[in-house]
């Protein structure tokens, strides 16, 4: 066989993220049927005891809750290590008079809209950096340095041009997110398979169509470990960006309770953030593995 | 055993590939003609260029000069009038059997019924049947080399452009795949162009053997095959097919060396 002239991408820019196996969206999935949906969901949710992994997981947690409460009882330091039942009480009455909403409200619309910005902005690059040598070569320089620059350092700056409301922590969120999310959709859709490109291609496909049923499909692991790490920079993002001057949100919170000495509105600023983190990062987990079937059940088998 | 028009005919065909500061000719001035319904395989030393004669029919890379045409049509591109089956068998893996057999009808916009419709007696002829909603993974190669096939049928091209389909698969199951590619040929009634580097291979299956000269590859002989038909795999062991085999062979020997004093001289 004659070699061909098989033009090898360099990709430029390593998220350390090594080429995984490739999935995709696959649309015919067997319909759950609409009756039978509250037993699944409880079913679902009764699963991981079932899973010895799971089950040490949430053995292990249960276990540090009690030793941190017996601790912080015998520590007897309520301003450095109050016990969870101190903190527990904090939460209930922050959750009480709404403080905890109004907070979580602030946040929550910052963390969005900012990942929705570099979700689209961030994977919109993504695509044309992979299938424009052009654009590749205009925008690599500034990719490669912004993403090397920590930009949680513009945040005071951010706070002074856009104000202490909303839109200067969005800005923030969106920057931290923008680059794991662009170059992770960039070195997936630049390490696709050549055969199975060929092989649509000897089938009729063209340009757009290539990236719909291969190159997309293919760098969807490589995505999904791109919003990964966007999900958890942005929980700091949106923390830190508040710590410089906001009106309200759980940065915030945490923040202010430190300089109050309340110490337990602190805790419950910290675990409600941890808590979003690990509900986050198993939400995606749930929507990669039902987009990529056949993946799990390879792995499975 | 010519059953009709030269369907696919090239002239003067060439390509080479500049690779770095060289230029490698791959391909020199072929110049054949293949009837509807022909069988005809092309065989010669590895690095001949048998594969990229088969992708420049396809459309899939473009000559240096010359052209090929289907049908009078010059080749442009790849398209519905030629399917090929790739030596690995390509499947997306994301897919499963009954949607990569329909990817071509995919992209050519056929709706999803008729799809499944087209692709179901396929997956009967090829002895699918049952693996619809199975994953390329799930599969053996054997199995997943008939889906190829019905993946290139499932277009309904004039020509099949297969390339070495059989080579990654142990020697029964190849066996067996041969004698039903004769099978789906003869009732698809399908124009076949097949690269192979077996040669009793390409003397069982075809009406003609095509050899190739080592690169810059070149028709060094065109051998026609008289074997009845319909072949069974008893036909191997007959002396007429030994005759074929063996002619072929000197014909390539010298291509081979020449080719592996090629290679060595790269090393």
């Amino acid at each position: 066989m004659a070699a061909d002239t098989g033009t090898h991408r360099g990709t430029t820019v390593d998220a350390g993220h090594p080429a995984e196996e490739p999935v995709t969206a696959d649309p015919a999935g067997p319909a759950t049927a609409p009756g039978g949906s509250r037993r699944r969901t409880s079913q679902r949710l009764l699963r991981p005891l079932k899973n010895q992994r799971a089950r040490r997981a949430i053995g292990s947690l249960i276990v540090g809750a009690v030793l941190w409460e017996l601790a912080a009882r015998w520590a007897e330091n309520p301003l450095f290590f109050p016990p969870l039942t101190d903190i527990w009480g904090r939460f209930l009455t922050l959750a009480g008079d709404g403080t905890l909403a109004e907070n979580l409200a602030a946040s929550f619309q910052e963390y969005g809209w900012g990942f929705l910005a570099a979700v689209l902005i961030g994977g919109g690059l993504g695509v044309l950096m992979a299938a424009s040598r052009f654009a590749r070569d205009v925008l690599d320089p500034w990719v490669t340095m912004l993403n090397a620059t920590p930009v949680i350092a513009l945040a005071p700056l951010f706070i002074v041009i856009f104000g202490l409301g909303l839109s200067s922590k969005i800005a923030i969120v969106f920057l931290v997110m923008l680059f794991p999310i662009l170059l992770n959709t960039f070195i997936g859709l630049s390490n696709t398979d050549d055969d199975l490109v060929e092989a649509i291609r000897s089938y009729g496909a063209k340009g757009g169509q290539i990236y719909a049923k291969v190159k997309l499909p293919m760098a969807l692991p490589q995505i999904v470990a791109g919003l990964r790490l966007a999900l958890s920079h942005g929980l700091v993002g949106v923390v830190v960006s508040e710590f410089f001057g906001a009106r309200a949100g759980i940065g915030m919170m945490i923040f202010t309770s430190a300089q109050t000495f309340d110490t337990n509105a602190l805790y419950v600023g910290v675990i409600i953030l941890g808590l979003t983190g690990v509900v986050l990062t198993y939400a995606l987990l749930a929507v990669e593995r039902r987009l990529a079937r056949w993946r799990f059940q390879k792995e499975a088998s | 055993m010519a059953r009709g028009d030269q369907l696919l005919t090239t002239d003067h065909l060439c390509k080479a590939f500049r690779r770095g500061e060289t230029t490698v000719e791959a391909l020199r001035d072929i110049d054949i003609s293949v009837a509807d319904g022909e069988f005809v395989s092309i065989v010669g030393a590895s690095g001949c260029g048998k594969s990229t004669f088969l992708r420049l029919v396809d459309g899939l890379t473009k000559p240096t000069s010359g052209e090929a045409r289907i049908g009078g049509q010059p080749v442009r591109g790849p398209g519905s009038d030629r399917a090929f089956v790739f030596q690995q068998d390509r499947m997306l893996p994301w897919r499963t059997i009954e949607q990569n057999v329909g990817v071509g009808l995919e992209m050519h916009k056929v709706d999803k019924a008729a799809r499944k419709a087209t692709v179901a007696p396929l997956l009967d002829l090829v002895g699918l049947r049952g693996f619809e909603s199975s994953y390329p993974h799930e599969l053996s190669g054997g199995m997943r080399q008939r889906a190829n096939l019905a993946r290139a049928l499932a277009v309904d091209p004039q020509v099949l452009l297969m390339d070495e389909p059989f080579a990654s698969l142990d020697g029964q199951t190849r066996e067996i795949m041969q004698a039903e590619l004769l099978r789906i040929w003869s009732e698809r009634q399908k124009t076949v162009l097949f690269v192979t580097h077996q040669i009793d291979e390409a003397v069982y299956l075809s009406d003609r053997v095509l050899v190739l000269t080592a690169r810059p590859g070149r028709l060094k002989a065109d051998v026609h095959i008289d074997l009845p038909r319909p072949r069974g795999l008893a036909v191997k062991r007959s002396p007429v097919f030994g005759e074929y085999v063996d002619t072929i062979w000197s014909l390539i020997e010298e291509e081979v060396k020449q080719s592996l004093s090629y290679e060595a001289r790269a090393l």
